[in-house]
């Protein structure tokens, strides 16, 4: 099969791209998705506060999602549904299976990387101790209370103030589990600051800074989780040890944006971001591959999801009709004073720039961003690693620029 | 016996002299047996090594009482359903070896039973193994180990491809990175040769290019014993027990032996958790407890002191070396720390890079916990030399660890293994003490066994004895033409429900069936791998809880992790 767009994964990245894809242009485009239906993770998460910017209105995920994919319904974009591509080749030939079309090869004209995220597990953070039942993401406990109905514990410790464990604190807690409290290793949350209002705060369920779970016990379900309070360099304070009974623990400790296939296609991964090295028209450094959403690099919010979404689509509508050349001059994009995380990578000369930006320290009082050249300052309340920033950059002030440009967050 | 007192005195005087302590100390038959009250397990379990370092001791039997010592329960009796039931040969343990043995013995005219308290195969020492079958030069010469591991190693290319399971001999290196580590290289090759490793080679850059490309300048030489292997061991286990139950082997899991009769000093009958059935010949293959089963049978002359072994497993994306890597400078370590002692730089059939596994020894056999000076000891002993070794390679990140894990290892005070004919019991045959290499001897082993009961029993052969297993496919492993018609013919093979390893819905449906099924998800991870990789079963658990409460029958929140209490869901919301 030959297609000129082919969109990988259908979460608000996904969907936001096949839908701008067909809108720029792109004669045939084609949207792959492992799971049953449309949304990607925006099904589970059944609480509201999404779309706000988008669509000025104050969505569930599921409702938000329900809006993308009638505008893509109205589009004669194909899906193939129940579809997990498996590989992913340089010059764009993917690999997919499904029950219903077997073994599947697609050439496409243009690809768009809208895979998402997944959750950090626990080898990955080493908790020691034993392995009991018990020990769940926080994203694979909402998909069970959310979707299929079931409870994962009684009496819960979450580790980690990622939002999702923010939100599953109040789900949990609404569905008659006790949430004893949240250990966050870092001196600050990593969570939006409404969500530690509206999830944890308004429950009293105690948010404690500066600890880590440094154990596991139980034989065949948890039994308790030691906590422990850790030192300025993060490790974990001798004689700080305490036993806390539960049932459960929760991991809210991280995404990892889901890059296995962008690699086989040879795609070059920021070790900063986590996902493919970016320009601001989502090209990868692999001619003809976009990328848009959590699998770029993990956002905080769906709207800033959606607009990567609309560009990367846009942008694999342009090339296939090759209005977009895949090799094109660029200038590096380089973190200056407290930035700790920037997308894209870098700047290619077409139009506007829209930076995101994760400050490195959290800076309680205004702000000024700095991207220089060309020199541009914009202001900004606060900067919190919690929340990106995002500012534009118009694309007249940075036609002259030669040298990398440099971010930083100064008080203002 | 005069001797005999001795000689405890001597021990009594050792013992004191080194740990302050004074056991009651007895010697009969060359059995050592240590009593009395010490301060600690550590100071118990060195009592008993300094008795087992005598010559004249054949055993140590460990009495030694210390503060936190587990008291030992025995499992209590769920049913009587197997009372009445007669078999010739009874086998207690179903990890490799008991699994190995009891196919062995299918080649004779015999009714076979082999008994397992978990309700899955392999699950202590056997599953918690690094997989490596070792090179003979890691083991003492001259000692029951060393020859079951040489002459098992060679047994393993003909056994493997009977039983269709992955087999790689990928070699050990032993690299020289300085003039001083360059003169032990003959050393090594010397000892090599003497320990019966074929043909060890001495390799000079070109030759340690071919084998192990990448290493860093400064290496000039090294020796390569090529005949060091890594097995697919959950597949081993299953392939066992799919051809002893092919060849007529009754498997009961979830089945603890119990006690144990015998009349005139010979095995009459054997207790389970399930009843009581008839027995001539048991063999005790209980890993971890084969001390307690020899007890149960009047037959108690050596005690087990578990040691606890912890290995890390990497990401697939995170494959430096392609042979076991042992540089000199480990062998030649000045003093490993306790948390570091032992262990290596080890591939697997899989593709997942493992660092370990360490030595600690615990007083609870069934401690399998994992430690964070374990993690940390392991990390910083190898990551640092690979880095040094191979630095054009990727940096090791301990982000790139997907999980840690521990199991026991069975050893005697002697440290060697017990593979012989009871000499009280007629009937009863020993294969304890069986912890490292006891993967790699397996072979040998159940070779030895066959020819304790051919000995003594002259059973007659089973003339329909197949040793041939053939593997179920494994669909990722398919050609893109040959999945699309597997997909056709079924098309829940186009339903892939783990993505990290590529695992289908049909595969999991077909772990949950047949004779040694699946029963939670553990038991699911191990047949198909799904739920192994990199995200840890965070895609694929919901839908393999899905998939076991549909093919087992059950609700949802009955679906185990892996035995006993282990449920993965509370209950249904509001
Ligand atoms: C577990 C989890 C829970 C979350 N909960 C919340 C929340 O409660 N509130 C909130 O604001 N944000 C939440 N987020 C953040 C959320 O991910 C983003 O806001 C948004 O959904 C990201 O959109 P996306 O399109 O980039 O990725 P996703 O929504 O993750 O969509 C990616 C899609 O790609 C598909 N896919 C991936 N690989 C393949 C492949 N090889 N073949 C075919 N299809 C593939 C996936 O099935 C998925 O549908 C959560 C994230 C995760 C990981
Ligand atoms: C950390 C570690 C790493 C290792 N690495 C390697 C390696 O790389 N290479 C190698 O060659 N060897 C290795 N070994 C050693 C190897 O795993 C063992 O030698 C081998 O698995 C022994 O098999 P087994 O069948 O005797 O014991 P086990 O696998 O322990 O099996 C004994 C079985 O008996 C069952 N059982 C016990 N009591 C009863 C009872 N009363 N009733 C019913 N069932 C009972 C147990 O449940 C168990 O399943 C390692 C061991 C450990 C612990």
């Amino acid at each position: 099969m030959e297609v000129d767009v082919a969109v990988i994964g259908s979460g608000p990245a996904g969907l936001t791209a096949a839908i701008h894809a067909r809108g720029s242009g792109a004669r045939s485009v084609v949207l792959l998705e492992r799971e049953e239906e449309l949304g990607g993770i925006l099904k589970q998460c059944i609480h509201n506060g999404f779309g706000l910017e988008q669509f000025k209105q104050d969505y569930t995920g599921p409702e938000y999602a329900e809006r993308l994919i009638q505008d893509l319904e109205e589009t004669d974009v194909q899906c193939f549904l129940n579809t997990l591509v498996t590989d992913l080749s340089p010059d764009r030939v993917i690999t997919a299976l499904s029950p219903e079309h077997g073994a599947i090869e697609i050439s496409a004209g243009s690809i768009v990387l809208g895979m998402g995220c997944r959750e950090r597990a626990r080898g990955s953070i080493g908790i020691p101790g034993t392995r009991p039942a018990g020990i769940f993401t926080a994203g694979v406990a909402q998909r069970f209370v959310n979707i299929d109905g079931y409870l994962p514990g009684r009496r819960i410790v979450i580790l980690g103030s990622g939002d999702i464990g923010l939100m599953m604190a109040r789900r949990l807690t609404l569905e008659g589990a006790r949430v004893i409290g949240v250990y966050e290793i870092m001196g600050y949350p990593s969570g939006l600051k409404r969500n530690i209002v509206q999830c944890l705060d308004d429950f009293d369920i105690p948010l404690h800074l500066s600890h880590t779970a440094t154990g596991i016990t139980g034989k065949e379900r948890v039994e308790g989780v030691t906590i422990s309070k850790v030192d300025s360099d993060l490790r974990a304070v001798k004689g700080t040890e305490q036993l806390i009974t539960c049932d459960t623990l929760l991991l809210s400790v991280g995404l990892i944006p889901e890059n296995e296939l962008s690699q086989q296609a040879g795609v070059e991964i920021s070790a900063a971001t986590k996902g493919p090295v970016s320009t601001e028209t989502m090209a990868t450094s692999v001619p003809g591959v976009y990328t848009c959403g959590n699998v770029a690099t993990v956002f905080d919010i769906v709207d800033h999801v959606a607009q990567t979404g609309a560009t990367a689509g846009a942008s694999a509508a342009r090339y296939v009709g090759g209005r977009l050349n895949g090799d094109v001059p660029h200038v590096d994009i380089v973190p200056g004073e407290n930035v700790r995380l920037l997308f894209p990578h870098r700047y290619s000369f077409q139009g506007d720039l829209l930076l995101f930006i994760r400050a490195a320290e959290p800076v309680e009082k205004p702000v000024t961003v700095e991207v220089s050249p060309p020199g541009s300052r914009i202001t900004r309340p606060y900067a919190r690693p919690n929340e990106m920033l995002r500012v534009r950059i118009p694309g007249a002030k940075l036609a002259e620029v030669r040298h990398p440009l440099k971010v930083s967050i100064r008080e203002k | 016996m005069r001797g005999d007192r001795a000689l405890a005195r001597e021990i009594q005087g050792e013992i004191e002299k080194a740990i302050g302590e004074q056991p009651a100390v007895s010697v009969r038959d060359g059995i050592a047996r240590l009593r009395g009250r010490f301060p600690s397990h550590q100071a118990a379990v060195d009592a008993g090594l300094l008795a087992a370092g005598f010559d004249r001791i054949r055993q140590v039997v460990n009495d030694l009482s210390f503060p936190g010592k587990m008291r030992f329960r025995t499992p209590r009796k769920v049913s009587d359903e197997l009372t009445g039931c007669e078999f010739d040969v009874v086998v207690v343990g179903g990890g490799v070896i008991g699994l190995a043995v009891a196919r062995e013995l299918s080649r004779f005219d015999l009714s076979i039973a082999l008994f397992e308290r978990h309700n899955d195969l392999g699950m202590d020492q056997t599953l918690h193994s690094c997989a490596m079958v070792h090179p003979a030069i890691q083991a003492d010469y001259g000692t029951l180990r060393w020859e079951m591991n040489h002459k098992g190693n060679a047994m393993w290319g003909d056994t493997a491809s009977e039983l269709d399971v992955d087999f790689e001999r990928i070699g050990t290196l032993i690299v020289a990175e300085n003039p001083e580590e360059e003169a032990l290289l003959p050393y090594v090759l010397n000892e090599a040769v003497k320990h019966n490793d074929p043909e060890p080679e001495l390799l000079d850059r070109d030759g340690l290019d071919r084998v192990e490309p990448g290493l860093a300048s400064h290496v000039s030489k090294g020796v390569l014993i090529w005949n060091t292997g890594i097995i697919s061991v959950f597949e081993l286990v299953i392939a066992y027990a799919e051809n002893a139950l092919s060849n007529g082997v009754s498997i009961f899991l979830d089945t603890a032996v119990t006690g144990v009769h015998t009349e005139d000093s010979a095995i009459r009958a054997i207790d389970t958790t399930r009843g009581t059935v008839k027995a001539r010949i048991l063999i005790n293959a209980a890993g971890l407890y084969a001390d307690r089963i020899a007890q149960y049978a009047g037959d108690r002359f050596f005690t087990l002191h578990p040691r606890k072994g912890e290995t890390i497993i990497f990401d697939k994306s995170y494959q430096p070396v392609r042979t076991v890597f042992a540089p000199v400078s480990l062998a030649t370590e000045a003093q490993d720390s306790k948390y570091t002692k032992g262990g290596g730089i080890i591939p697997t059939t899989d593709g997942n890079l493992q660092f370990g596994p360490t030595a600690i020894e615990v007083c609870d056999r069934e401690d399998v916990s994992t430690t964070a000076e374990g993690c940390e000891g392991l990390f910083e002993k190898f990551a640092p030399l690979l880095q040094r070794l191979k630095p054009d390679y990727e940096k090791p990140d301990k982000g790139k660890v997907i999980t840690q894990f521990a199991g026991c290892r069975a050893a005697t005070y002697k440290e060697d293994f017990i593979i012989e004919p009871s000499r009280k019991v007629r009937g009863l045959i020993h294969a304890a003490g069986i912890q490292s290499p006891g993967l790699a001897s397996t072979p040998a082993i159940v070779e030895r066994l066959r020819e304790i009961v051919e000995e003594d029993w002259r059973p007659a052969t089973d003339g329909a004895f197949n040793p041939a297993r053939r593997r179920k496919v494994r669909f990722s492993e398919l050609d893109l033409k040959t999945k699309d018609r597997f997909i056709w013919d079924d098309h829940l093979y186009g339903h892939m429900v783990c993505r990290c390893e590529d695992v289908s819905e049909a595969e999991v449906i077909r772990a949950l069936h047949g004779p040694v099924a699946a029963r939670s998800l553990d038991g699911v991870k191990r047949r198909t791998r799904a739920g192994q990789g990199r995200c840890q079963g965070g895609f694929c658990m919901p839908r393999i809880v899905d998939i076991i409460s549909r093919e087992m029958g059950i609700g949802k929140e009955q679906v185990l992790k892996s035995e006993g209490k282990s449920y993965v869901l509370s209950g249904r919301t509001k």
